[in-house]
């Protein structure tokens, strides 16, 4: 390192060993911070395939301006590759994570959510407890969200 | 109106729509609904199932759900009112319902637009005559003229009139008599109609015929059908000449099932379902208990020992002597007990009953079994289901969880959620049999002339158990019998018997229920409901009529004696 050199010249040869020491340490502090900082993106990588391309706002809290920024153009690189897909008609892969076993699910409550609109227009009112037999696509995003929860019988 | 084709004017109908389903909280349409859930599986037709308690869930869920949906099937809720009156709903909104409740509102049967029954028509209903009831008012054509004159009986005519004035004074007075007597006839007829209260075929039932006239029925659905029908023979609601003839429905169906995979022998895996006809033991769980405590809660062979006194404890240790069965066996857990003994149980207990007075110790019922393990009574399941329906665990004021829990525990997937309600129910039968012990032994049971009349007072132990409908009829049921079996008054083994318990103590309220006199042939009739109501009303008591059967109410405890009088005086 350029301390290193320093104290060579200025023949104070015996602090070398403690720069060298600091020095390690300040590299692996790097390191470190460059493994956390890295182990962040890929968990906010991940949210975008739990929660969508729009974040909740309690998340959005803890990240960054820079991971916000981060987030963005990941959304843009993955939404320009899925609409690369099918020869151009593009296809949403961030759907159907598990392969499905049926096109319609049975889906159960867990709290109160209100009431929910689905892209056709349909509104369902979810209170707890109550059940629904919905297709498969509709419900994904809730149960992921853990507000339905996928009933098998 | 009555639907006829159950296919055609309701599931085609229904099949590419999304569907609301409101279904009542008791084991029959639980079972119903898991039917009609899994016709709806196989066809993709989207629902949303609610569970609701009473009238107030039911006006609450269409309210919130009316903007949503146009197709609303109602589930053992909805028939024995005039339920447009009630929801109030748009010319569009369109109901079917599958109510065991009787009789139904004439309102419902009339209306040929918004209400569709998805009732048999020929399902002992004896529904008035139309132009009994309803008068067209285009047929008063005369009297469009004479209406100003009619209420004060005939003013002065005025000139122009006199020509006509004799005919036409006749005629209106003819008219007005005729229509006096219709009137009176009309209220005679709906007052017999409507004063008793009974139920009809299972809604478990009604939805399976609908899956086998699709040929969509499987085995799990049958199954279903059959713990439907069950529950109504546990909770009393039908006689035993229609459950007789509605196990023999089943029993064809359940032979048709039987004989679809029976080419040669053992050719089904052993954790396929197996249902079969058995003519099993009145005995309340007992092969998932020991057969002692089997014996001393149920209330057949309990009432009829009357296990309360010390000679009754006597005679059962008797009758197992005479069986020779010794007791460190039949104390024992009834999966544990010898082969040997198992073997002929049924056959060795029906002999013995029969010396001891019991001749229906066996009832005609089905079973189940997939697996090794798992074998199970069609009681055992209505038991389980209904104890799970109206645990008092978990002090929740959330009944849908208890509506859940039971609705899961019917699937063969959710053993433990079954085995679960098994040992509720155990308790809940302990509760019943010292509840009913005490009541017997302190002569809680007062003659109030017309009827009997037990209260359960707030520090009685498990009292909590019986601040639920089905809970408080079983025990009243089982009190019955006890008071009839150990009574030396004649006449008082044939009163009705109402009884209250406490439900809500901080909020001042008793839960009421009555029900009909204890009889080998009794026609299950209760007209408490109608009761319940003018009592009510002549004492102004703060009372809440919010369960569908007419006969369970909710009260407060501080009305409960004046209610109590105006009830003695009416039905005097």
């Amino acid at each position: 390192p350029h301390c290193c050199v320093h104290a060579k010249s200025a023949a104070r040869s015996d602090l070398i060993p403690s720069i060298k020491l600091r020095h390690c340490c300040l590299l692996r502090n790097q390191r470190c911070i460059m493994a956390y900082l890295y182990d962040r993106l890929l968990r906010i990588r991940a949210l975008r395939w739990e929660y969508g391309s729009v974040l909740p706002a309690n998340v959005r809290f803890h990240m960054s301006a820079e991971e916000v920024q981060w987030f963005s153009q990941y959304k843009k690189s993955l939404a320009s590759f899925m609409r690369s897909l099918g020869g151009g008609a593009g296809l949403d892969i961030t759907q159907d994570m598990k392969p499905p076993k049926s096109l319609y699910i049975q889906v159960r409550c867990l709290k109160d959510h209100g009431e929910f609109e689905i892209d056709d227009g349909t509104v369902i009112l979810l209170k707890k407890n109550s059940q629904h037999f919905l297709p498969r696509w509709k419900c994904e995003q809730l149960i992921r969200q853990g507000v339905l929860e996928h009933v098998v019988s | 109106m009555f639907v006829t084709d159950i296919r055609k004017d309701f599931y085609e109908v229904v099949a590419n729509q999304r569907v609301a389903l409101l279904v009542a909280a008791d084991i029959d349409a639980l079972c119903a609904c898991k039917i009609l859930q899994a016709l709806f599986h196989c066809d993709h037709v989207q629902y949303t199932l609610v569970p609701v308690t009473g009238w107030q869930d039911l006006c609450t869920a269409f309210l919130e759900h009316k903007e949503q949906f146009r197709y609303f099937v109602l589930i053992n809720c909805g028939a024995n009112v005039d339920l447009l009156e009630m929801l109030q709903p748009d010319d569009d909104s369109i109901f079917f319902i599958c109510d065991t409740h009787r009789p139904v509102d004439v309102v419902n049967v009339y209306n040929d637009t918004q209400i569709k029954l998805l009732i048999k028509q020929d399902d002992d209903l004896s529904v008035p005559s139309y132009d009994d009831i309803f008068r067209d008012e285009e047929d008063e054509d005369g009297d469009g003229d004479d209406s100003g004159n009619e209420s004060d009986g005939g003013s002065e005519p005025s000139g122009k009139r006199r020509r006509f004035d004799e005919g036409a004074i006749e005629r209106r007075i003819e008219r007005q008599r005729a229509r006096r007597e219709w009137e009176a006839r009309r209220r005679e007829i709906l007052f017999d109609y409507e004063q008793y209260e009974y139920h009809g075929t299972s809604a478990a039932m009604m939805f399976f015929e609908l899956a086998w006239v699709l040929t969509k029925d499987t085995k799990d659905m049958l199954w279903w059908a059959v713990i439907g029908l069950t529950d109504q023979w546990v909770h009393d609601k039908i006689t035993h000449m229609k459950y007789v003839t509605d196990i023999a429905t089943m029993q064809r169906h359940v032979s048709r099932h039987n004989h679809r995979n029976e080419d040669e022998e053992n050719s089904l895996s052993i954790d396929c379902m197996r249902i079969s006809f058995e003519y099993d033991l009145r005995l309340t769980l007992y092969q998932h208990w020991s057969l002692y405590e089997s014996i001393c809660n149920s209330c057949y062979t309990s009432c009829s020992f009357k296990l309360w006194t010390l000679n009754g404890q006597k005679k059962l240790q008797e009758f197992l002597a005479d069986m020779g069965l010794p007791l460190k066996q039949v104390k024992q857990k009834f999966n544990s007990m010898d082969i040997s003994i198992k073997e002929n149980l049924r056959d060795v207990i029906e002999e013995s009953s029969n010396k001891y007075g019991m001749k229906d110790i066996r009832i005609q019922t089905f079973g189940v079994h997939f697996g090794f393990k798992n074998r199970f009574l069609a009681g055992d399941m209505v038991h389980a289901a209904a104890a799970l329906l109206e645990s008092t665990e978990r002090d929740e004021s959330d009944t849908t969880d208890n509506f859940i829990k039971a609705l899961d525990s019917l699937s063969r997937s959710n053993i433990e959620w079954l085995h679960s309600g098994i040992d509720l129910a155990k308790k809940k039968l302990l509760a019943i049999q010292q509840t009913v012990a005490s009541c017997i032994c302190t002569n809680l049971i007062l003659s109030q002339g017309p009827f009997l009349y037990c209260y359960l007072m707030e520090g009685t132990p498990d009292v909590k158990l019986f601040s639920k409908p089905l809970a408080l009829t079983l025990l009243c049921k089982y009190l019955l019998r006890a008071f009839v079996h150990s009574t030396r008054n004649k006449r008082c083994k044939l009163l009705p018997l109402v009884m209250a318990a406490p439900k809500d103590v901080e909020k001042g309220t008793a839960i009421v229920v009555g029900i009909p006199p204890e009889s080998e042939t009794s026609d299950k009739k209760n007209f408490f409901g109608r009761a319940f109501e003018k009592a009510a009303e002549s004492t102004s008591s703060r009372t809440l009529h919010n369960h569908f059967d007419m006969s369970i109410i909710e009260l407060k405890t501080e009305d409960r004696s004046k209610f109590l009088d105006a009830l003695i005086t009416l039905l005097s």
